[in-house]
């Protein structure tokens, strides 16, 4: 990350107001040259201090009755205490102030104001009258020294103006100035902008690279102990499963010699209890693949009817079997989804071999899928409602069964791991009690959710939902 | 906030936020339009570019309440467009209060939502979250045709949270009353954390109602508060608060 520069004033500094100076918003050499300009046309000295009471602009024109009272000690002194006044004058509520001096000249001294607060001062003068021709007795009191002849001659030189028109020189020079001051702020502002956008940027950027960084070493580790866990359990679990069931069918099918009925059906139960556990074992694998993230979603734009058809296909013998009728009924022009469409059809070969285990013969179980849009709302974060709700499109599917049905109370709970709503011994449907957990796991993965409805007259119907699109953000 | 005890002068920033070309610069140029001259500076339109803002806007008003202290608003905008996304980061950083600019358009809809998102997760940024930050949500350009209905606004703002407004900022409709609204939301979430009535002996509805007149809208500051089609004006309010 970049440090800012330490001169550099925050955005809020320079836009809530606060440390903004005259320094800052204008050029030095510009403003000076604008006074000089000013002086020249309207021939009324000029002088422009900051708010801490630095000179900022001059005309710097060496006034000749100043230089020829400076000759004497008097004369210094009553300058000194003029400069020190005016500079230091109390401004009235309008922001300026007048000061006519003893010895005949006059000052006007108007504040320069930016958005409310003032940040320094013009000083316009010295001037006189136009209609006072002789000097005041104190100028030619001052010292005995100065020749009144010679001050009277000084006297007339300095810049006539009446106070009234000086009052409208300051107000206009305070609204160019004014415009100048915006410009410049906005300018500041703009390349203050300039260095803060690209600072955070970099370090956005800086930031998503140490977060992928992160996620790439966790990632090889992971996948090192991925690999580890998947060899000893495929070893060392699936070996000897593999031997039993070898051995059950060598003797189902009578390559040990004949066995008596009873016999038979008992081999025949190890036979299939083992498959059964060879099933168990690679939902554990998979479950515990999900669990552990590292089972990765290659998600890429799948197409919908296909899965489904698919699915219906892997099924049929199965439904055959139990005379439950398959269909599938898919919306026209439904679009690709953006999704792993290996692991959706693992999804929807669950949901359909589990409706199929709990129709009775001669029911029906449906797959379909239409357009729908979900909440792009956060749970997390409830705010917003007004805007988010109603505008995330995703695919609704469905797989309705004619069966037992699911109790209200125990529809939250089907897709814990090993869950059984008849977890009795004597229960007719076999199975490991997996297959929900991870539906549920998957669906949680495509950024979807699953749930249940009754079906209309019996039955369950499981609506599972999909974005269609990858959230843009978070 | 910030909060300048010798001057006795408060600055509350306030960020338009919304999609690109919602109307965020539009209600500035409206309530720049609308304020009284002396309660409004000049409106600062940093870089922009065939109409859009890369940077932001900002307008200053300033008034002045009882106990003599001097508020200062800083409204600002953000660009809307997604590129601009840490320009929007920066300009949000400190804000006391959030105008949601929507565009009321049906097929704009989608721009309000990922522009929502992307608010939500700027302030998270900034260790934020929407509940802490005073909102209102105006639908802008209700002018136009093809906008979502009002009885449709109205049905999804009576769910949410935030004050919903409708505005045609191009005719300053709404405008007003909208800041007004988020203005009422800021002053009392920031009173609730501050005690600013009490310490300066303020009176906030006499506050707003000043405000308000002073942007050209003289009606009884709960008449202009009931303008909002839903949510709730109070809910960052103290206890016990009128």
């Amino acid at each position: 990350m970049i440090p800012p520069p330490a001169a550099a004033k925050s955005f809020d500094e320079l836009t809530l107001g606060h440390g903004v100076s005259l320094e800052d918003l204008i050029d030095r050499d510009a403003l000076d040259e604008m006074v000089k300009s000013f002086h020249e046309l309207f021939a009324v000295p000029l002088r422009i201090f900051s708010d801490e009471g630095k000179l900022l602009a001059d005309t710097a024109q060496q006034i000749p009755l100043y230089a020829f009272l400076s000759s004497v000690k008097a004369g210094r002194t009553a300058l000194q205490d003029v400069a020190g006044k005016v500079k230091n004058l109390e401004l009235s509520e309008a922001g300026s102030a007048s000061f006519p001096c003893a010895t005949g000249e006059n000052y006007f001294v108007s504040a320069i104001a930016y958005d409310g607060k003032n940040i320094g001062r013009m000083i316009l003068g010295p001037f006189i009258s136009a209609a006072l021709s002789e000097p005041p007795e104190a100028l030619l009191a001052l010292d005995s020294g100065l020749d009144p002849a010679r001050l009277r001659e000084l006297f007339r030189t300095i810049p006539r103006a009446e106070e009234d028109a000086v009052v409208k020189l300051a107000r206009h020079l305070g609204r160019t100035l004014d415009l100048l001051l915006f410009s410049g702020h906005r300018a500041l502002l703009t390349s203050n902008m300039h260095l803060a956008s690209v600072r955070e940027s970099f370090r956005e950027l800086e930031d998503k690279n140490e977060k992928l960084q992160t996620a790439f070493d966790r990632l090889k580790e992971l996948d090192r102990l991925k690999s580890n866990f998947l060899a000893t359990v495929s070893h060392e679990l699936r070996t000897p499963l593999t031997s039993i069931i070898g051995y059950s069918e060598m003797l189902v099918e009578g390559l040990a010699g004949e066995m008596t009925a009873e016999q038979h059906e008992f081999v025949q139960t190890i036979r299939d209890k083992g498959e059964q556990l060879l099933q168990l074992i690679k939902g554990l694998l998979d479950l515990s693949k999900l669990e552990s993230g590292t089972m990765s979603l290659r998600k890429s734009q799948a197409d919908v009817l296909s899965v489904l058809r698919d699915v219906a296909m892997t099924v049929t013998p199965a439904a055959r079997k139990k005379e439950v009728e398959i269909a599938v009924e898919v919306e026209n022009g439904l679009p690709l989804i953006w999704a792993d469409a290996e692991r959706l059809r693992q999804v929807f070969l669950n949901l359909t071999e589990n409706a199929i285990k709990f129709t009775p013969p001669s029911g029906r179980v449906t797959l379909s899928a239409k357009l729908t849009s979900v909440d792009a709302a956060h749970p997390e974060d409830a705010g917003g409602l007004v805007i988010l709700s109603a505008r995330r499109t995703a695919i609704e599917f469905r797989v309705a069964d004619t069966g037992i049905g699911i109790p209200e109370g125990e529809r939250s709970r089907v897709f814990d791991a090993f869950y059984q709503v008849d977890s009795s011994s004597t229960r007719e449907a076999g199975g490991t009690g997996l297959g929900l957990s991870i539906v549920r796991r998957l669906v949680d993965g495509h950024d979807g959710t699953v749930r249940i409805v009754d079906n209309e007259p019996r039955g369950t119907v499981f609506i599972v939902t999909i974005p269609v699109k990858r959230a843009t953000i978070g | 906030m910030q909060l300048d005890f010798v001057n006795r002068e408060l600055t509350i920033k306030l960020v338009y936020y919304g999609p690109a070309l919602s109307g965020k610069t539009t209600n500035l140029q409206a309530l720049h339009k609308a304020a009284e001259p002396g309660a409004s500076g000049r409106l600062m339109t940093l870089e922009t570019k065939d109409d859009r803002t890369l940077f932001f806007d900002l307008l200053p008003l300033t008034f002045r309440g009882q106990g003599g202290l001097a508020v200062r608003l800083k409204v600002f905008t953000v660009p809307g467009q997604v590129i601009h996304a840490s320009t929007r980061r920066l300009v949000v950083q400190g804000a006391d209060g959030i105008a949601f600019i929507a565009d009321s358009r049906s097929n704009e809809t989608q721009h309000n939502t990922e522009s929502f998102m992307d608010l939500r997760e700027n302030l998270k940024q900034h260790g934020l979250t929407l509940k802490q930050m005073p909102l209102i949500i105006q639908f802008n350009k209700r002018d136009l045709p093809d906008v979502r209905s009002d009885a449709e606004i109205a049905e999804l703002a009576a769910k949410g949270r935030e004050p919903v407004y409708l505005a045609v900022a191009t005719r300053g409709i709404g405008v007003v009353e909208s800041m007004i609204g988020l203005l009422h939301l800021t002053w009392s979430a920031l009173d609730a954390e501050h005690d600013l009535n009490k310490k300066f002996g303020f009176d906030s509805a006499a506050f707003l109602a000043q405000v308000a007149k002073k942007l050209g809208n003289s009606q009884p500051i709960a008449q202009i508060l009931q303008a909002c089609v839903g949510g709730a004006l109070d809910v960052l309010r103290p206890e016990g608060c009128e």
